[in-house]
């Protein structure tokens, strides 16, 4: 190929994209130091920008999650747990069945996602690793940082759950929760929301 | 303000008329609100994470029912008749029409739902 090509061409060639590479980075260099790109969360991502930043997300997602071994399944008692976790940590930035996010939320650039469709979009592992490292420049905190490892399952457990379960029963689980507290809760569920 | 936006619906409302194809929904939105505020409304509300908009960034959920063809829809939540007034009230007040129903009131204004219905009846 090289041999075909007259050496001025190469040269031609390199420059070329040598020139280009170096506008690039000058161009990068102006965009961050000008202040022109907006970084308030009042405007919403350019949409190039919130696509490659959420691919970006789903692809390391995906890579890191491979080194986490889910359970093979969750028990009754984990999804309660994970529910009190879910109620006292996720529920004002995500939401929940019948249940809108603190205000807020709205007002957040990204937007923290309702989480009924999660446990469709992601596997118990990929879950799981967002919860336990967090999100960069999403306000998702790592939650490994403060929770111990097995509420972190917890959570996951009732993520995979929900969508499973009627609003209702949400709400009915949700309620003898915070009845809990206050003394007698239902015989049994005690065992479950006690730690 | 207002004028101005008056002033883009008519101008929007002319373009589309002299596009001659307009959609289903395209007159009852111009005369319900601002489709674009109504899209970054959504985009605000998540609402994408529960439903499947077509045309819209992420939002691919399957929750709820997908919002594509909504104005050609006969109800809305399988009790109110799709009217735009009703559209608005199903926005507002989701748990006072079908109360225990998995969508959250959002605390929207009636401002803010009358853009997100005009957005959502241009979706195909």
């Amino acid at each position: 190929m090289s041999l075909s090509m007259p050496a001025r061409l190469w040269l031609a060639w390199l420059a070329g994209l040598v020139t280009a590479g170096a506008l690039g980075g000058a161009g990068a260099i102006v965009l961050i130091y000008s202040g022109l790109y907006d970084t308030t969360a009042s405007t919403p991502h350019v949409p190039p920008v919130a696509w490659a930043a959420h691919t970006t997300m789903r692809y390391s997602t995906r890579r890191r999650a491979a080194q986490v071994t889910a359970p093979d399944h969750f028990t009754a008692a984990q999804v309660q747990t994970g529910l009190q976790e879910y109620d006292e940590h996720c529920v004002a930035c995500h939401g929940g069945p019948a249940t809108s996010r603190a205000p807020f939320a709205a007002a957040m650039t990204p937007t923290p996602p309702y989480l009924l469709d999660a446990a469709r979009k992601w596997s118990p592992a990929e879950l799981y690793w967002i919860v336990d490292h967090g999100v960069k420049m999403t306000a998702m905190p790592a939650w490994g940082e403060t929770e111990p490892q097995d509420h972190i399952w917890d959570i996951v457990a009732f993520l995979e759950a929900m969508p499973k379960m009627a609003p209702a029963d949400y709400l009915r689980l949700k309620a003898a929760e915070h009845a809990e507290p206050s003394g007698n809760g239902a015989p049994g569920a005690g065992d479950a929301a006690g730690r | 303000m207002k004028r101005t936006s008056f002033l883009v619906l008519g101008l929007s409302a002319l373009a589309l008329g002299l596009a001659g194809c307009a959609r289903p929904g395209d007159q009852i939105s111009a005369a319900l609100g601002d489709p674009h505020q109504g899209a970054e409304i959504v985009t605000r509300q998540a609402c994408g994470s529960c439903h499947e908009i077509p045309g819209h960034q992420n939002a691919d959920g399957l929750v709820g029912p997908p919002l594509g063809h909504l104005a050609e829809r006969s109800t809305i939540a399988g009790v109110l008749p799709n009217t735009a007034p009703d559209l608005v009230l199903w926005l507002r007040s989701p748990q006072k029409v079908v109360p225990g129903n998995g969508m959250p009131d959002m605390g929207l204004t009636e401002r803010q739902a009358e853009d997100v219905a005009a957005y959502l009846y241009t979706l195909e």
